[in-house]
């Protein structure tokens, strides 16, 4: 037998066929030059027998890695995936999971194959490969990917990759997701597609760096291991399946799929969106002058504005232009540009590509335009910055880009697809925990956010958690077996929400009293870029949920509250009287508190509020309004000033009543009081222009805009057309 | 794949019960939708003028002699629709701490020097068309601009009669503001 020349199909080598793959899809249009695809159509029954094998070896994987790993982070939050890749690195079909890394796992295949890992490292049988370094490709390191590759009589034929979220990966505290990151040795361990084990076996070296290195290294270790496993069962099956369906029809197949899947999604666009060119803005609020960080010129705040555009053409593409972005900072959230992908992946696949077969083709008709040189969003220095929480602005922004595609599902009809989700931020902690052990601490349940209206119907209560439905509510239970805490309150709130003629959901705001904790820190965990700018997801005349807030209770004497059987707090209850609780200091943080000491007892508040409702409010069903009030989920003073409902609670029958003479008679009130308030948009330009020229503005926002308007000449002409300000205007 | 025009009236009037929305959102969409979405909502106006696309809850873009216009279900016109409507709207600008707890109190309140909520209302019925909610300064959002002649011709292979350029004009109005007052 003849050595092969390269491990690919007929002896290529991997790099011939990567850029083989690239140069079919550039002069084609279609998938590795499919034009004509055939060997699915042939026989669909076949094509869905292969399909629906490949997706539940995937599925069977994950559960294999859940059953293996100890971490709740696999187990309770459900933040694993496993996905099939061709040869080059091309996502084939993904587990059910976090759908973010479709992309981003197959980019550190290609990396692999660019970096010349066949010659200089070696790729065989066996080898396990680990990466999280958002350098090459990533959102942030605490998810790892083990890649592992599948071949067939000497043959690369595919890979099984595993994503998982570590709870720990040696960042400096409060690890995991850190803040106080500002360079990228903060960040903790990197691993650059790393072989990490040979003959399906992790190394004992690798082993013992984690052992060293890592507070949790049991998790980390028995990550790696559940990972292994899923992707070692899943290489076995795939081998079963060329052994059932002969490697020529494996090898078409898996390409068929992706060039399938790119058709499909052309054609969910064109059924489903409206072309034209849609436009919105996140702002990033970064709060750090009080950060402790060893990089001075960390310390400071600023915002960064974050204007955004999809252009949906008429041949069926979507574009994000991200033009306007302004400037990276010494922090952990500058996102790459391939890790917008990420954000990309996973809103695609909950609106457009929800029925199994997403994969690259789902995103091959996306294009995200490469941000300017040095914004946020593509700095120049990733090399040297942290990037242990790029989600923030991602979340945001794709919240909004969700807002933008349920525009468009409205426009043309499919009104009960328009949907739109909000994130919200919270509190992560490191310390000794309740066992003695000293370890970062972050408890994956805080998507508790109220989802968008639909043009059908109210938002759905808590549900509003894009990434994966496990932590809508979320197991505290478990969380109080593995963190020191205790949860206090369960309690929807009523001023969380977006209210419209159909509502956001409710939010659940989470009270964790530390409990058996020795010495700790705490700083925020950050999952969204806004706090005291409330973002713009409001849809029709519906307004977005209000402010979000951090606060920090200390118990003036918790022992003697208990004692004197006193109240503690378990309910944010009316936004305007929740400071005022007596036993108690309760101080307000923003979305990015600065590392502070905590003591056993205190207790950590995350009060995110929803997204955003749907039409105007006043035209809200009164009875929808009576069903919430029946069930406590609104009151009689949101119904009068918010949906200018008139209510009556009757004691008799032990339910509210609509007093629709009242309603009417607010509504026709609320309509002649916008119409004498509302001033032609004319006078408000001509209002603010002035302000403009004057620059009175907040000095954040004078920088922010500043910061734009030095990395886009089209920005900085947008704005002074806008508001008609002379060529030599600056901030 | 078609659902009658009943069924789609009763799921835009809020009358279909979470299971049956479900199952809508689940099974392949319709592809007759929108077609039968703009007679549901023609036979609901007061008015005449062909619907060629709804942008909002009340607004539409509609055909008016060789004009394509922005209106609202009560009748009122926002002219060309290449212009963003809200330049033509009325707006309440929440931007102090009073205004802005009438509908975020206490601790949901964003913070004024920061943050403003504009909302524009349409001058005919004073309904509340969009809420934005966006940094102090920020020019006001052009949300959406439609390559209408691109739909019809190429998605719903139905051209229309004449074509415009799907290019953005609402510069011309602020540089009409400009002339006037300065």
């Amino acid at each position: 037998m003849t050595k092969r020349k390269g491990l690919g199909d007929g002896g290529k080598t991997l790099k011939q066929m990567l850029e083989e793959n690239r140069r079919l899809l550039k002069e084609t249009g279609c998938y590795a030059g499919i034009t004509k695809p055939h060997a699915l159509k042939d026989d669909p029954i076949k094509a869905e027998l292969f399909h629906s094998r490949i997706m539940s070896s995937l599925i069977a994987g994950r559960e294999t890695c859940k059953q293996v790993s100890g971490s709740p982070y696999v187990r309770e939050v459900a933040e694993l995936c496993m996905g099939l890749y061709t040869p080059e690195g091309d996502n084939v079909v993904q587990s059910t999971g976090i759908q973010v890394h479709v992309r981003l796992m197959g980019d550190n295949i290609t990396w692999m194959i660019e970096n010349n890992y066949e010659e200089d490292v070696g790729i065989h049988d066996g080898d396990l490969f680990l990466a999280n370094d958002p350098v090459i490709a990533g959102v942030h390191a605490a998810d790892c990917y083990d890649l592992l590759p599948v071949f067939w009589e000497g043959e690369l034929v595919a890979w099984v990759c595993t994503v998982i979220m570590e709870m720990d990966i040696g960042a400096v505290s409060p690890g995991c997701m850190p803040c106080t990151a500002v360079e990228r040795a903060g960040d903790g361990m990197k691993f650059d597609c790393e072989k990490i084990g040979t003959n399906d076996k992790i190394r004992r070296d690798f082993e013992i760096r984690i052992e060293i290195g890592l507070d949790l290294a049991d998790l980390f270790l028995l990550d790696r291991k559940g990972a292994v496993a899923a992707n070692i069962r899943i290489r076995e099956d795939m081998k079963d399946m060329i052994r059932e369906f002969g490697l020529d029809y494996f090898k078409k197949a898996l390409k068929e799929l992706i060039e399938e899947e790119r058709r499909s999604q052309i054609a969910r666009i064109k059924q489903r969106t409206i072309p034209g060119r849609y436009r919105d803005i996140v702002p990033f609020e970064i709060y750090m002058s009080e950060a402790p960080a060893s990089w001075l010129p960390a310390r400071k705040d600023s915002i960064r504005l974050i204007p955004m555009q999809m252009d949906i053409l008429p041949e069926g593409r979507m574009v994000l232009d991200f033009d306007g972005i302004g400037e990276w900072g010494w922090h952990a959230y500058n996102p790459t540009p391939k890790a917008l992908w990420g954000g990309l992946s996973i809103c695609v696949v909950q609106t457009l590509s929800y029925d199994g077969r997403a994969n690259l083709g789902s995103l091959l008709p996306c294009d995200i335009k490469t941000p300017p040189v040095d914004s946020l969003f593509n700095p120049s220095q990733i090399k040297k910055l942290a990037t242990g929480n790029p989600w923030p602005a991602m979340i945001d922004v794709f919240s909004l880009w969700c807002g933008m595609l349920g525009t468009s599902f409205y426009m043309r009809g499919f009104r009960e697809e328009t949907f739109n989700y909000v994130s919200g931020s919270g509190w992560q902690l490191a310390g000794y925990d309740q066992f003695g052990n000293k370890r970062p601490m972050l408890a994956g349940g805080p998507g508790t956010f109220g989802a968008g209206a639909t043009g059908v119907c109210d938002g759905v209560d808590t549900g509003g958690w894009v990434a994966t439905p496990e932590t809508d509510v979320g197991n505290w239970e478990v969380w109080e077996l593995f963190m020191p805490e205790m949860y206090m309150s369960r309690m929807l709130s009523l001023y969380s929400v977006g209210y419209g003629r159909y509502r956001s959901g409710l939010s659940m705001p989470t009270m964790d009293m530390l409990h058996r904790l020795t010495v700790g820190i705490t700083s925020g965990a950050l999952g969204a870029a806004h706090d005291r700018i409330i973002p713009n997801i409001g849809l029709f005349g519906g307004y977005p949920g209000g402010k979000r807030n951090s606060f920090l209770i200390r118990y003036h004497d918790f022992q003697d509250t208990v004692n004197k059987r006193l109240p503690l707090v378990h309910e944010i209850g009316h936004p305007k009287e929740f400071l005022n609780y007596p036993y108690a200091d309760i101080k307000y943080f923003n979305h990015m508190p600065p590392c502070m000491e905590v003591l056993d007892k205190d207790v950590f508040v995350c009060d995110n509020s929803s997204a955003g409702g749907l039409g105007d409010p006043i035209e809200r069903d009164p009875a929808l309004q009576k069903a919430d009030l029946d069930s406590g989920l609104t009151n009689e003073e949101i119904s009068r000033n918010m949906y200018c409902i008139a209510v009556n609670y009757d004691e008799k029958t032990r339910e509210w009543k609509v007093d629709e003479e009242g309603t009417k008679k607010l509504r026709a009130a609320k309509r002649k009081e916008r119409l004498s308030r509302g001033v032609p948009v004319e006078e408000y330009w001509q209002k603010a222009r002035q302000r403009l020229l004057e620059k009175k503005l907040d000095p954040l926002l004078i920088e922010g805009y500043r910061s734009s308007m030095k990395l886009s000449e089209g920005f900085t002409r947008d704005y002074k057309d806008f508001w008609a300000l002379p060529n030599d205007f600056g901030f | 794949m078609s659902y009658s025009k009943q069924d789609l009236k009763d799921l835009y009037d809020g009358k279909l019960p979470w299971p049956k929305i479900k199952e809508i959102m689940s099974r392949p969409k319709d592809d007759d939708r929108f077609e039968k979405y703009v007679e549901i909502l023609q036979e609901r106006l007061p008015w005449k003028e062909k619907i060629l696309l709804p942008i909002g809850e009340h607004l539409y873009i509609v055909q008016k002699g060789a004009e394509r216009i922005v209106k609202c279900d009560c009748g009122h016109e926002f002219g060309d629709y290449r212009r963003n409507w809200k330049l033509a709207a009325l707006v309440f600008v929440r931007d102090t701490k009073e205004t802005l707890e009438e509908i975020y109190p206490g601790t949901k309140c964003p913070w004024p020097e920061l943050c403003e909520v504009r909302e524009f209302y349409c001058p005919g019925c004073g309904a509340m068309l969009k809420v934005e909610s966006v940094p102090v300064g920020y020019p006001i959002i052009f949300d959406f601009l439609p390559n209408l002649d691109a739909f019809y011709r190429e998605w719903l292979g139905k051209p229309l009669p004449t074509s415009q350029e799907p290019r953005d004009m609402s510069n011309e109005v602020t540089m009409a503001w400009r002339a006037k007052h300065t």
